[in-house]
């Protein structure tokens, strides 16, 4: 039929050209009537890559409220689900695939011939129009290519891996590469042990955190019906040792979300650039794989109070302070990604970071009072063989500051004591001195009674 | 109302884990010896709790004591605790949970008990209790609050559902449902009460939930009693817009006697507070003579009078259903009554002046030469090439291109301005002359006066094709408006029955276009005697059609069965003309009678089943997809999609294949017939194309069907995209119609793309459709990446004549009326099917089944079957005369805003603009100030304002 457009470069370039020429004799002619028209922007390496292609996907509902329009809807929609199923099921039966395998057969391995054996890799330097880029190879100068039509332009970005044909150096795939390694080491695969029975005391601050991370995923409706929108995420900020990884450890291990975790710290990266780059990257996973709890350990350490400050080094911590900012509430919403952050030191952070809007819910973890403190030496006695004279309570109600972390030191320490004894049970004898060994090293550091 | 349950489960879900701890703790407690002390404490529970667990097993105590007189105080002190109890969203209020061990014998206890009034208020409390219990008794929470009903004296005011909060009455509606839905299935009556009770006790929760904004559950639960129309009487003038938005929404999606009864009370809604306009487009929707007429009879406001005959211009509702019924009014002219500005109003007379006017205010007044459209130095040719090989076709297409772009202004370049003599029309060849003359219709669109003169010259001319020209563009200019003159009939009215073919088919199509949607019997009694089997099927056939836009959606009974009547006969006497391409018009005629009346043509279909021609079952299909058009019917989208089940093309092949070679063995017979075999086997191929092309209006039925209906047509593009993939020829070339059809002036991303792709295609038929598919698509919305895909396409097409002479029709349709005349059929926020746009459009799309016949053939002109959709997509804001009145509007993407919150945003990313101003498919506008009240519910077409009497300037403030 002479339908398909030829993929010769040469032929196009001089059709360009001869087409060109046309053109300024069309202009000669009649000068002010064919205005030129600046060429459509070309929509291929602009998408981004979000959730699954348009051709899949299924019509969006709305209101998400519950109700019966809801369940309509959705009703609706697996109905015509099963029509297509029926049918397709009907076509394979009366026509299976067995006979349309020729066909496809000769397409693929028509598709393999223009693809060629050997296949060079090159980097996608730039995109020109729907079927031209500008590409650079490993051995040096960039070329002017075309993209053969079969290529997948919806994963051609600037930057990405191209496969190029080993003559005409014309793309004919895409190597894709998947979010930043650094990110995915962050993903949680296996959910850690520790559940919400595990915390001793702390009701409050399980309920909140439930209220305003776990609740927006799992009922977003009911915010909705309100008509206010659910928090972005809330701050846990405390004494050392009262529980804030462990009660973000319970959410991890509790919720269904995909869970990711990181370090503060690990926010500061050795090149310029990378560590506003890697928080980038951070939120684009978590909406990739949204509904999401991002939790940021030791904030503090990226979210500092700025100043000015002449150290690059500062600066760059800053930086990445400042990008974190934005992807938490800057001019991108973000969908169903909730932030846990967890510091000591709030006080240090930056206002910025905590105002409305970013991450205004504040939950504090105190030290725990009497009735908490019996609740976690209860937790961590309840494996252990006590003897008899072990009195808690005695434990319990001394006016030490201890915090959960210290409880528990406490317990091992016991343990450890016993343990040295060879003895089966632990013993009072073991608390007391336990207690006092950490109580010792505790204040170790800080020279006792020097201000009393 | 399965919801609302899950929900009350998943709260106690998160419970158990508290009372896991409890359990959890034996394993250790045997180790250690400080369980000892903390063994009462059980829970942990601080001192407030503790104290409260005590009061409550205190009063659960004195419950089971003898003494009467302290139950009273008991059961009062117990229901203020439960009251005042606040909780969490995660967890379960503690009286509740405290309470719950007590619950068995709570239960037991209150069968012991006498009937009286404490009982009462006892079983009213268990009732409550019970929320948290469901999963051990279901629904214990509606059984006791029966029961406490039952035994209230019957003069006391039963208490009300609401005190108990929120939550309860929820799950009270739940159960209520549930208990319905089971009452319905066995009968059975496990809980005290009748089906009555539950109403009564429904509609009290119903009433407590309009009043919290949860209008939807309220809705629910009616819904789900089948008492739905009794929402009337529970909402006020606070809810009632919400409750109605609700409603309206879910008409789409609900089973068929449903949907009825649900725009049945929206509407009793909307007449109760006063909503003229909305309970008109209400009516239209039902298509409900009588409601019309009272609807636009009850305002005594002379100006919302003449907004709501604006409205049923709009929806081109016959004069004549407005007149009220009585003996002896047959020959007094209903129009006399009415004041003539309002007759004015809802005979569309103005309609050119002000879309004349508009074009002027968004700057577009001016003709568009053709090279304007093409922009063809954009075009992607190859040298050498480029000289147009078929100019007969080329000036063809420019007739039509020139037509659609100027549409309406009445001052194009190449028909009305062109000097005497040097009309476009001479640069035509025989039936493009037909077009050519026609095309000037189109060019003064609903003017008829100027557009009449104009016409009225060709209408002597001595070449015959000018002539019939002439009468189309009469017919087509008169499309949508209505004069008094009645121009159109008495200029029509005597080619109907000349000798000439052409003449006679332009004059009856002519007539069906110009009285489109009118329902007027007298031009039944010109039309109907050309139906008769006696006629040629071409005339036969458009008349059928012609009568079709007439009567469209009028289950007119004259009608139907002279056209039934047709088909039996020439099916019966084996009439060779049934096989003829005519036919498929014929009983598109038919199918169009029933538009949009869902069951009304069983009779039909089964009548048609007698039939004994292929033709027959393309009339079911065309019968059954017309009736239920609109509605997004998921079952008669299943029956469309098995009619495309089978393979008939292929497996007739296959068939001939096996003929052929036992015929093969009998070769020496069959040898001197060979000549006439190949004959025959192309006879066969017609009579195959005959017996799959039920198929191709089976696809165009699942889009006719699917459209208006937002999730469905999402979904449907899905369908359309298996049908591509598995589908015969005829199927694949319908696929790209019924994707055009479905979006029509709707042009969305994927869409294009999808399109774009199947221009491509192998099949040229396929390519040709989805071209003249993504000219549908994009229909008056200028839009620029469509006009760039098409400019690439007539570069790709250069050779193909057929291909090329689409691209540049599509062209046309993408800049129609300069990019303000639109094709979608649906008005109104999207809510409203105008009939004849829907009929003009599939008229379009059944000559395009087979293009090669029609289109590319010698009947291009009924391209102009689209005129009857074509309307233009403005916004005019009319003051208390009629003149147009500037007014600032925000114009922006349109939300659904149903069951939200508060008072949401009604559009996004709006621009403010000043009226006059042009609205896409998706878009809404609204007015930018409140200095204005506008008279009609949606701001499109023609709106009329009045000044807010409340309304003060800011500057007038600040002094």
């Amino acid at each position: 039929m002479g339908q398909t457009p030829s993929n010769v470069n040469d032929a196009n370039q001089q059709g360009n050209q001869g087409n060109q020429e046309n053109k300024d004799k069309a202009k000669d002619q009649q000068p002010a009537k064919k205005k030129w028209e600046p060429p459509l922007p070309t929509r291929i390496g602009k998408k981004k890559r979000k959730g699954p292609s348009s051709a899949s996907k299924l019509p969006a509902i709305y209101p998400t409220t519950r109700c019966r329009l809801k369940l309509l809807k959705q009703e609706r929609i697996k109905d015509y689900l099963l029509l297509e199923e029926e049918f397709i099921v009907n076509q394979e039966r009366l026509r299976p695939e067995a006979t349309r395998e020729d066909r496809n057969e000769e397409d693929r391995s028509k598709v393999d011939d223009l693809r060629g054996s050997p296949m060079a890799v090159g980097t996608m330097e730039e995109i020109i129009d729907d079927d031209h880029a500008i590409i650079s190879t490993a051995s040096g100068p960039e070329h002017y290519v075309s993209i053969m039509s079969f290529v997948d332009k919806d994963l051609l970005e600037p930057g990405c891996q191209v496969l190029l044909h080993h003559k005409t150096q014309s793309i004919v795939g895409v190597l894709q590469d998947d979010a930043d390694p650094l990110v995915n080491v962050m993903k949680l695969e296996k959910a850690p042990t520790e559940s919400y029975a595990d915390i001793g005391g702390l009701e409050t601050q399980i309920q909140e955190i439930k209220e305003s991370v776990e609740l927006p995923l799992t009922h977003p409706e009911l915010y909705e019906e309100m008509g206010i929108k659910p928090p972005k995420g809330v701050i846990l900020y405390g004494v050392p040792g009262t529980g804030k990884t462990l009660l973000a450890k319970a959410v991890a291990n509790q919720t269904s979300a995909t869970f990711l975790r990181i370090v503060g710290s690990e926010l500061i990266q050795k090149y310029l650039g990378d560590g506003p780059k890697l928080v980038r990257e951070l939120f684009r996973v978590a909406e990739e794989h949204a509904p999401s709890i991002v939790f940021i350990d030791e904030i503090d350490a990226v979210g500092t109070k700025r100043y000015d400050s002449t150290s690059g080094g500062e600066r760059e911590i800053q930086r990445t302070m400042l990008e974190l900012l934005n992807q938490l509430d800057g001019f991108d919403t973000r969908g169903d990604v909730k932030v846990i952050m967890a510091t000591n030191r709030i006080d240090s952070l930056d206002p910025a970071l905590i105002r409305p809007g970013r991450i205004d819910r504040k939950i504090e973890f105190p030290l725990p009072d009497v009735k908490t403190k019996r609740h976690i030496f209860r937790l961590h006695t309840s494996r252990m063989s006590l003897s008899e004279d072990v009195d808690l309570e005695e434990f319990i109600l001394t006016k030490d500051d201890l915090s959960g972390a210290d409880i528990k030191a406490v317990c091992t320490e016991a343990g450890l004591l016993a343990l040295r004894e060879r003895r089966m049970r632990v013993t009072k004898a073991d608390f007391t001195s336990a207690r006092e060994k950490v109580l010792y090293s505790k204040k170790e550091g800080t020279p006792e009674g020097l201000y009393l | 109302m399965s919801k609302p349950q899950e929900f009350t489960i998943k709260v106690k879900a998160d419970d158990p884990k508290k009372e896991e701890k409890p359990d959890d703790k034996p394993n250790f407690e045997g180790s250690s010896k400080l369980l000892k002390d903390s063994k009462e404490e059980g829970e942990e529970l601080s001192e407030e709790d503790q104290q409260l667990k005590e009061q409550l097993e205190m009063l659960v105590e004195r419950l089971k004591e003898k003494n009467t007189s302290l139950y009273r105080s008991a059961l009062e002190s117990l229901r203020t605790l439960i009251r005042t109890s606040t909780s969490s969203m995660t967890s379960v209020p503690k009286p509740l949970k405290f309470l719950r061990p007590h619950y068995p014998d709570l239960q037991a206890l209150y069968e012991t008990w006498d009937p009286s009034d404490d009982k009462s208020l006892f079983a009213d409390i268990l009732s409550v209790l019970a929320m948290t219990y469901s999963d051990t008794q279901p629904r214990g929470t509606l059984r006791y609050r029966l029961l406490s009903d039952a035994l209230k004296p019957s003069d006391a005011t039963l208490t009300d559902p609401g005190s108990w909060g929120h939550e309860y009455v929820r799950h009270l509606a739940a159960e209520l449902g549930e208990e319905y839905n089971i009452r319905e299935e066995d009968e059975l009556e496990a809980l005290p009460g009748t089906i009555d009770d539950l109403r009564a006790l429904g509609k009290k929760c119903a009433s407590f939930l309009t009043q919290h904004n949860a209008e939807h559950d309220a809705v629910d639960l009616l819904e789900e009693l089948e008492i739905v129309n009794e929402i009337a009487q529970i909402v006020d003038e606070n809810t009632y817009s919400r409750v109605c938005l609700y409603m309206l929404r879910c008409v789409n999606l609900l089973p068929p006697p449903d949907d009825i009864s649900f725009l049945k009370t929206v509407h009793a809604i909307y007449v109760q507070y006063h909503k003229f306009p909305e309970a008109l487009a209400v009516s239209i929707r039902l298509n409900d003579q009588e409601l019309i007429r009272e609807d636009f009879n009850a305002p005594g406001n002379p100006l919302m009078k003449r907004q709501l005959a604006f409205l049923l211009a709009r929806a081109q509702i016959p004069l004549e259903w407005l007149q009220t019924p009585s003996e002896d009014n047959e020959d007094v002219d209903f129009t006399d009554e009415l004041p003539e500005d309002l007759v004015e109003c809802l005979s569309n007379s103005r309609l050119s002046t002000h879309f004349r006017d508009f074009g002027k205010e968004v700057g577009v007044a001016d003709a568009k030469s053709l090279e304007d459209v093409y922009k063809s130095h954009l075009e992607n040719t190859r040298p050498g090439t480029t000289a147009n090989i078929d100019s007969a076709r080329g000036n063809l297409a420019g007739t039509f291109v020139n037509a659609f772009v100027n549409a309406g202004f009445g001052n194009d370049k190449l028909m009305v301005e062109a000097e005497e003599g040097s009309s476009w029309i001479y640069k035509n060849k025989d039936h493009g002359m037909l077009s050519a003359a026609a095309s000037l219709g189109l060019s003064l669109l609903w003017d008829t006066d100027i557009g009449l003169s104009h016409v009225d010259k060709y209408t002597y001319s001595s070449e015959e094709n000018i002539k019939a020209g002439a009468l189309l563009a009469t017919g087509i200019l008169n499309c949508g408006v209505r004069t008094e003159a009645d121009a159109a009939l008495a200029l029509l009215g005597e080619y109907v029955e000349n000798k000439s073919v052409p003449l006679k088919t332009s004059a009856i199509i002519g007539l069906g276009l110009a009285y489109a949607g009118s329902h007027r019997p007298d031009l039944a009694d010109v039309l109907l005697p050309l139906v008769d089997s006696s006629n040629t099927l071409e005339v036969a056939g458009l008349a059928a059609l012609a009568l079709g836009f007439i009567f469209v959606g009028s289950e007119n009974g004259d009608i139907s069965s002279t056209i039934l009547q047709t088909l039996m006969e020439k099916a019966e006497a084996e009439d060779k003309s049934l096989d003829e391409k005519w036919s498929r018009f014929l009983v598109l005629g038919l199918a169009l009678l029933y538009l949009g009346l869902q069951d009304a043509s069983d009779a039909t279909i089964e009548t048609l089943k007698a039939i004994e021609h292929p033709i027959s079952k393309v009339a079911q299909v065309l019968v059954e997809a017309c009736s239920f058009a609109g509605t997004g019917n998921v079952l008669r989208i299943q029956t469309m999609l098995h009619y495309c089940d089978d393979h008939i093309e292929t497996a007739a092949k296959e068939a001939k294949d096996e003929e052929k070679k036992e015929g093969d063995s009998e070769a020496p017979k069959e040898e001197n017939k060979e000549e006439g075999g190949k004959k025959e086997e192309e006879k066969e191929k017609e009579n195959e194309k005959q017996d799959a092309m039920f198929q191709a209006f089976a696809v165009l039925g699942i889009a006719l069907i699917a459209m208006g209906e937002d999730i469905g047509a999402e979904m449907s593009l899905r369908q359309f995209n298996h049908l591509m993939h598995y589908g015969d020829p005829i199927i694949r070339k319908s696929v790209p119609l019924a994707i055009g059809l479905i979006s029509a002036s709707n042009p969305q991303l994927p869409i294009l793309d999808t399109l774009s792709r199947y221009s491509h295609d192998n099949d040229l038929a396929v390519a040709l459709n989805a071209i003249f598919a993504m000219g549908l698509v994009g229909a008056g919305t200028n839009n620029a990446r469509l006009a760039q895909m098409l400019r690439q396409l007539a570069g790709y097409y250069q050779k193909e004549a057929d291909c090329l002479f689409m691209v540049r029709i599509a062209q046309g349709l993408v800049h129609m009326g300069k990019g303000t005349i639109g094709l979608n059929p649906f008005f109104s926020d999207r809510s409203i099917m105008s009939r004849p746009a829907v009929a003009g459009l599939l008229a379009t799309l059944t000559a395009f089944t087979d293009a090669k016949g029609f289109v590319l053939d010698k009947s291009h002109w009924m391209l102009y079957f689209l005129t009857p959709s074509m309307y233009p997509r403005f916004l005019i804001t009319l003051d208390e005369e009629l003149n147009s009145f500037p007014v600032t509007v925000r114009v922006g993407q349109a939300i659904d805003v149903v069951g939200q919150a508060g008072k949401p945003r009604t559009i996004s990313g709006f621009q403010t603009h000043q009226t006059p101003v042009r609205l896409g498919i998706t878009e809404r506008a609204e007015l930018a100030t409140e200095e204005w009240i506008p008279f009609a519910h949606v701001l499109e077409g023609f709106v009329l304002l009045q000044k807010n009497p409340g309304w003060e300037s800011e500057e007038k403030m600040e002094v």
